[in-house]
């Protein structure tokens, strides 16, 4: 009998245990701070009528990927403008101001950013030219306790990688499961897909219109309430579905829902490096219209689930992800950009930042598989698997120095496509960031 | 019958203005100068701290020195006033961020001083009158309380 009771502990135990690990291997990025408040919000009465800020990222990356055939893919160069397999950029360079307009009235904020780097949202590629962006542009009204307002074009409620203080994250580039599922692209009628090209001058972007910036232009509802040592925080959002682009160019809205529950091991903490235990969800829908033939409309959904940790010296995060209609093909075959196939993908990682040290080492591994299920034709399922080791060294709270080497093992199952993904090899790059 | 419809709206009237003194005068006037020293009598050091500036990095700041000053004399020997008017008075608002650091340098004896003059302008411009922290007492002119602490004794310091 006590023999029965104890297998059947050790069954409740391992049923938690296992539990438990899925939760982690299935969810987590980034640090454990309350993006949606942080962002949408100012600290009430201690706010400045205007607060200059931005920051600064200039870089260099290597890629070591290899030809095939004497021709090049999209992956195995460095972006925006995809021409070259080692390249100097500033990747992003964003000024702007925030803060509560009228001071004696902390009811209302507003939250203003321009991008002037050289990336996917300012360089309009092959058809386009450079040309700096407004990124962010919203005011939040919080007259009703539990449901703060906020409008305008802001970061919209989301995955992790996406939501966060872009100059707080640790590595250089995104996943692969961000990069090709979430930011999304926008296609206007004329752009396709561009074949394998010999470098130099490749220059394989193939967009004239802005990435989405994990941005849209609508209306949400939000706020945090704390019981006890937990932070919930809710959000609901409509949005045109445009990213950046200041239009809606179909009649139908996006929806964005997002849950976060966080145990604060220090509720007096605040900012970006809070330490604590953050479990979220999230989930959108929408239509896009398509590019080539306005009369048809595709839906767009996505989804996910994440946990993050950060109690210094660890940062631990996890997050999965999973997405059907308007899945980004990339460029290793020519073909129509986008399809209505299913994708799904995730990332697991963590940091130590060395105690009294300035550095911090990262690793993260991610992966992505694209048109789940289809194993011929020319849109077939491909797999990308990276592991990223880097080094952050902290000169001072606001400006690092960032390495990350990033080892990539692409494939798929038709042999057209695998024969450019399995040539993709090593990225390196360097970066500092500078934020004032 | 006509008269009570008369009496009414005057009635209303009343206890609107009623109850907007009573939101002026939720928080009680500070006792002068004499006799909140008797309040701490142990105390050898004496501290006048002004905030008279919006910015936020100054609330911070302010309550930073409040607490050194707590921490390095005890909060027996040491008699601190903070004294807030003009854009620093949005330190003692209601629902201010550092609501909690002020309770708990309020709870160690720190006493926190708001100008009325500043509460009437910033009336005018709110077109209400601006709730404040419990923890905060009514002085007529913080200028005029600096300058009497000042007499009584106390350095004036205005981080």
């Amino acid at each position: 009998m006590q023999l029965h009771n104890t297998s059947k502990k050790f069954q409740r135990y391992l049923a938690l245990t296992a539990l438990c690990a899925g939760m982690a291997a299935a969810m987590p990025s980034a640090h454990a701070a309350n993006w949606l408040m942080l962002q949408g919000t100012e600290p009430a009465d201690n706010a400045p009528r205007a607060k200059v800020w931005g920051f600064i990222q200039p870089m260099y990356s290597k890629d070591f990927s290899d030809a095939f055939a004497g021709k090049y893919v999209p992956p195995k160069l460095i972006g925006p403008s995809l021409d070259s397999q080692s390249s100097f950029n500033i990747l992003r360079a964003r000024i702007g101001v925030r803060g509560t307009g009228f001071p004696l009235d902390s009811h209302i904020n507003y939250f203003l950013l321009t991008e002037f780097g050289n990336n996917a949202i300012t360089n309009g590629g092959k058809y386009g030219s450079y040309k700096p962006y407004l990124t962010d542009a919203s005011i939040t009204l919080n007259y009703i306790k539990g449901a703060r307002v906020r409008l305008g074009l802001f970061k919209y409620p989301g995955a992790e990688e996406g939501l966060q203080g872009i100059a707080a994250f640790p590595y250089i580039g995104y996943t692969s499961v961000t990069n090709q599922m979430l930011l999304e692209r926008f296609p206007t009628n004329g752009e396709t897909n561009i074949a394998p090209q010999t470098v130099p001058n490749a220059d394989m972007n193939a967009f004239s219109a802005p990435v989405g910036a994990f941005r849209d232009v609508g209306a949400q509802v939000f706020d945090a309430f704390d019981v006890g040592n937990w932070e919930h925080t809710y959000a609901v959002m409509l949005g045109n579905g445009h990213g950046v682009q200041m239009s809606d160019n179909n009649s139908s809205k996006d929806l964005y829902l997002y849950w976060s529950s966080a145990y604060l091991f220090d509720k007096s903490a605040k900012g970006p490096f809070r330490p604590s235990l953050k479990m979220f969800t999230w989930y959108q829908k929408g239509k896009r219209t398509d590019a080539y033939d306005n009369t048809k409309e595709q839906d767009r959904k996505r989804y996910g689930v994440g946990v993050s940790y950060l109690k210094k010296p660890f940062r631990v995060s996890a997050e999965y992800m999973w997405g059907q209609g308007m899945i980004f093909q990339g460029q290793q075959n020519p073909q129509r950009m986008f399809n209505n196939n299913k994708a799904a993908g995730g990332y697991i990682e963590g940091g130590y930042f060395i105690p009294n040290t300035k550095f911090e080492l990262d690793l993260r591994y991610d992966t992505y598989k694209r048109n789940k299920g289809i194993m011929k034709g020319p849109t077939p399922e491909a797999k990308f698997n990276t592991w990223t080791a880097g080094v952050n060294y902290h000169f001072n709270k606001k400006t690092r120095f960032t390495l990350d080497y990033s080892i990539r093992k692409y494939s798929s199952v038709f042999t057209p496509v695998n024969n450019q993904l399995k040539d993709v090899k090593g990225l390196l790059a360097l970066q500092v960031t500078a934020v004032f | 019958m006509i008269q009570l419809s008369r009496i009414t709206p005057i009635a209303l009237l009343l206890a609107a203005s009623l109850a907007t003194t009573g939101l002026a005068q939720a928080n009680e006037k500070a006792e002068p100068v004499a006799k909140v020293m008797q309040d701490k009598p142990f105390a050898q050091t004496r501290v006048a701290l002004q905030i008279s500036d919006g910015s936020p990095d100054k609330q911070t700041l302010i309550l930073n020195v409040a607490n050194n000053l707590l921490k390095f004399y005890g909060p027996d020997k040491v008699d601190i006033e903070v004294v807030a008017f003009g854009p620093g008075l949005r330190l003692l608002f209601k629902g201010n961020a550092n609501s909690q650091r002020i309770a708990d340098l309020a709870a160690q004896g720190v006493r926190f001083s708001a100008c009325e003059n500043t509460i009437k302008a910033m009336t005018k411009k709110l077109d209400h009158v601006p709730e404040l922290n419990p923890n905060a007492r009514i002085v007529p002119a913080g200028i005029v309380r600096m300058v009497e602490l000042n007499k009584a004794g106390y350095f004036v310091a205005r981080p």
